[in-house]
């Protein structure tokens, strides 16, 4: 293992232990349910980083697949409650408002706690691969593919607003019950549904991580590079997209359950543009091609929205403050926070050694092997 | 020469037109396992566009590509170039944001499925092979260098180093000594004159001084066509490669 890679373990090991470590110091159960909702949105940010950062693949519908992992976890949680008017036996609320007599189709499946679970992050995989298999078999790229992803996420918005009788519509699926797990009750406010979330999270992002490193994601970035280049060493191009898309896809599904946990409800702005939107301005102000930056960026991000938001002397221009901030980052800082990092990490040796250390590397070349994802 | 050699690749009748424009016509071309083939011809001729046909970049509107006694011309790119043809692009095209090494981990293709690399990570068996590829271009002093950073000969070799971590049986070259110094030329064609034997190559180049040191047989495409097929010799004496030169000041500043 080379020098490098032994660092970013290290790095990526502190920063996951010091996001499960917070419980310990935190004990206020409205604080961590605000904590656990920003690790949400780092996880998404990682989905991104994968697709856009790694691959190339600017998807402005990144919230489809969140949407509709949301959407999972609340049928299956909704049909665990014990409905007011009309008894256990009967159908969720707002079904009994819309006049449907009977458990539609795609509901029954979600009474299996397996399935429910399974679909949540299967689900949109599965349609991001489709999706995928379409944009990228068809040599859809760039802008083109970006604005496919972006109006997919808008049409599958409007069908579950307007398809009220099966998804709650405009008011989303609401009054849940508590998520429970191998005897473990997750209540949105308590340091259990915390630790699930921040453990979800290091998993994603070590899981991430390997395969950024893997040959698949040193390929991945030549697509980003050269993509014709890469076709004529007999790689399937529109496969390896179609892989990060699907991947991408299955880790937002997974961010969208735990937001559906977190937040106690599911709602058609999960799919929105805004949402959409904002992830790839966490994505752009961590660092799009480092995961961690990524990840960081929007726990940052959204963290300090949160702060000016709330704070009495930004109520009126924090928005202002955000879209100043993001601008600058973006016009001085390209690769974005970490790459900054990185670009000064670098500078700090050699300003001692000067060029020799440059010319020794050679030397020790035997032991410490040109590593993979040089972007990080 | 090479009638005792195993064809390894014929093109029959092939037929490329691009809204009207007919740039290959009706082609009859073939090349021996093992020959290092120059393919010539003044601007226009369709020599860059037979190659396109050759790794699937172009499609033939009719006639055959026949590989290895396979008509390969249906193939999509990827399945054309897993049957064993490698391709060195006109304009130098390497991973920029990627340091030499791992530019030739990419090359290294013989196993290009997406589930078997995700578990495979560098520093796997391949990397004494790609070291010695880095030591025959010269790069092996580069491999943690961004290949941005290399200079534009540097970056030829590595995308000729790419091919051969390929390892494909034919390698299809689109002038890779152009925008070189005189010396990197000469180095290119020592080059190619250890590769002869292990590949077959088919070489596209306007450089006539470098095609009379690396060529054996010399292949002149003149308007979509074959228009002569020799050595150095026999084709500067040809009457219709003089004839097709005309203009261009002969053929030796093609």
């Amino acid at each position: 293992m080379s020098g490098k890679l032994t660092r970013q373990f290290l790095i990526y090991g502190a920063v996951c232990l010091c996001i499960l470590l917070v419980p310990v110091v935190v004990d206020d159960a409205f604080l961590l349910n605000k904590y656990a909702r920003y690790l949400v949105f780092g996880m998404l940010a990682i989905a991104l980083s994968l697709s856009w950062g790694y691959a190339g693949i600017l998807n402005l519908g990144q919230a489809t697949t969140f949407g509709i992992g949301s959407y999972c976890m609340a049928m299956f949680l909704k049909l665990k409650t014990v409905p007011v008017h009309t008894g256990s036996e009967g159908l969720p609320d707002f079904m009994v408002w819309n006049n449907v007599t009977e458990l539609p189709w795609i509901w029954v499946p979600f009474q299996s706690t397996t399935f429910s679970l399974l679909a949540g992050i299967l689900l949109p995989a599965l349609f991001a691969a489709l999706l995928g298999w379409f944009i990228f078999g068809g040599r859809i790229a760039g802008v083109y593919a970006a604005i496919i992803t972006l109006a997919v996420m808008v049409v599958a918005n409007l069908i579950i607003i307007d398809q009220q009788s099966y998804t709650g519509g405009f008011n989303g699926i609401t009054d849940l019950a508590e998520f429970s797990f191998l005897g473990i009750d997750f209540d949105a406010y308590s340091a259990s549904t915390y630790y699930l979330v921040a453990a979800s999270l290091t998993v994603t992002l070590f899981l991430a991580l390997a395969v950024s490193r893997s040959k698949t994601g040193l390929i991945l970035q030549a697509v980003r590079d050269q993509e014709e280049r890469v076709r004529f060493f007999g790689y399937d191009v529109a496969l390896y997209k179609t892989f990060v898309f699907a991947l991408s896809a299955g880790i937002a599904g997974l961010a969208g359950m735990l937001y559906t946990i977190v937040m106690e409800f599911a709602s058609p702005t999960f799919l929105g543009v805004p949402l959409s939107l904002s992830i790839v301005i966490w994505v752009a102000v961590g660092g799009r091609q480092s995961l961690i930056g990524a990840m960081l960026g929007a726990i940052l991000v959204t963290g300090v929205q949160g702060a000016l938001s709330e704070s009495e002397a930004f109520l009126e221009t924090w928005t202002l403050i955000m879209g100043g901030l993001f601008v600058l980052i973006v016009l001085l800082m390209p690769k974005g926070l970490a790459g900054a990092i990185e670009a000064l990490v670098r500078r700090l040796p050699q300003a001692g050694n000067g060029r020799s250390a440059r010319h020794t590397e050679p030397d020790h070349r035997p032991e410490t092997h040109p590593n993979l994802g040089g972007t990080q | 020469m090479t009638g005792n050699r195993e064809q390894l690749l014929a093109l029959r009748q092939a037929t490329v037109s691009f809204q009207g424009f007919v740039a290959v016509d009706r082609l009859d071309f073939s090349v021996a396992a093992g020959e290092l083939r120059c393919l010539i011809g003044p601007n226009g001729a369709g020599k860059s566009t037979t190659l396109d046909l050759i790794c699937g970049k172009s499609r033939i509107t009719s006639g055959e590509i026949i590989f290895r006694g396979e008509p390969i011309h249906t193939y999509r790119e990827f399945r054309m170039a897993r049957t064993g043809i490698g391709r060195k692009f006109q304009v130098p095209s390497v991973f920029r944001e990627l340091t030499v090494m791992e530019n030739l981990e990419i090359g290294c293709s013989r196993e290009p499925g997406v589930w078997h690399n995700l578990f495979r990570f560098s520093g796997g068996a391949d990397t004494e092979r790609l070291e010695r590829l880095a030591l025959l271009v010269g790069l092996q002093d580069e491999l943690s260098t961004q290949a941005a950073h290399l200079s534009h000969g540097q970056t030829q070799w590595l995308e000729i180093a790419l091919i051969l971590a390929q390892d494909p049986a034919l390698i299809l070259m689109d002038e890779p000594t152009a925008g070189m110094t005189a010396h990197e030329t000469n180095m290119t064609a020592e080059l190619f004159n250890r590769l002869r034997g292990q590949h077959t190559l088919i070489v596209v180049e306007h450089d006539m001084g470098f095609v009379r040191d690396i060529a054996e047989t010399i292949s002149v495409m003149h308007q979509g066509r074959l228009l002569a097929q020799g050595t150095a010799d026999e084709i500067s004496e040809d009457p219709g490669v003089r004839e097709a030169y005309l203009g261009s000041g002969g053929i030796g500043h093609a």
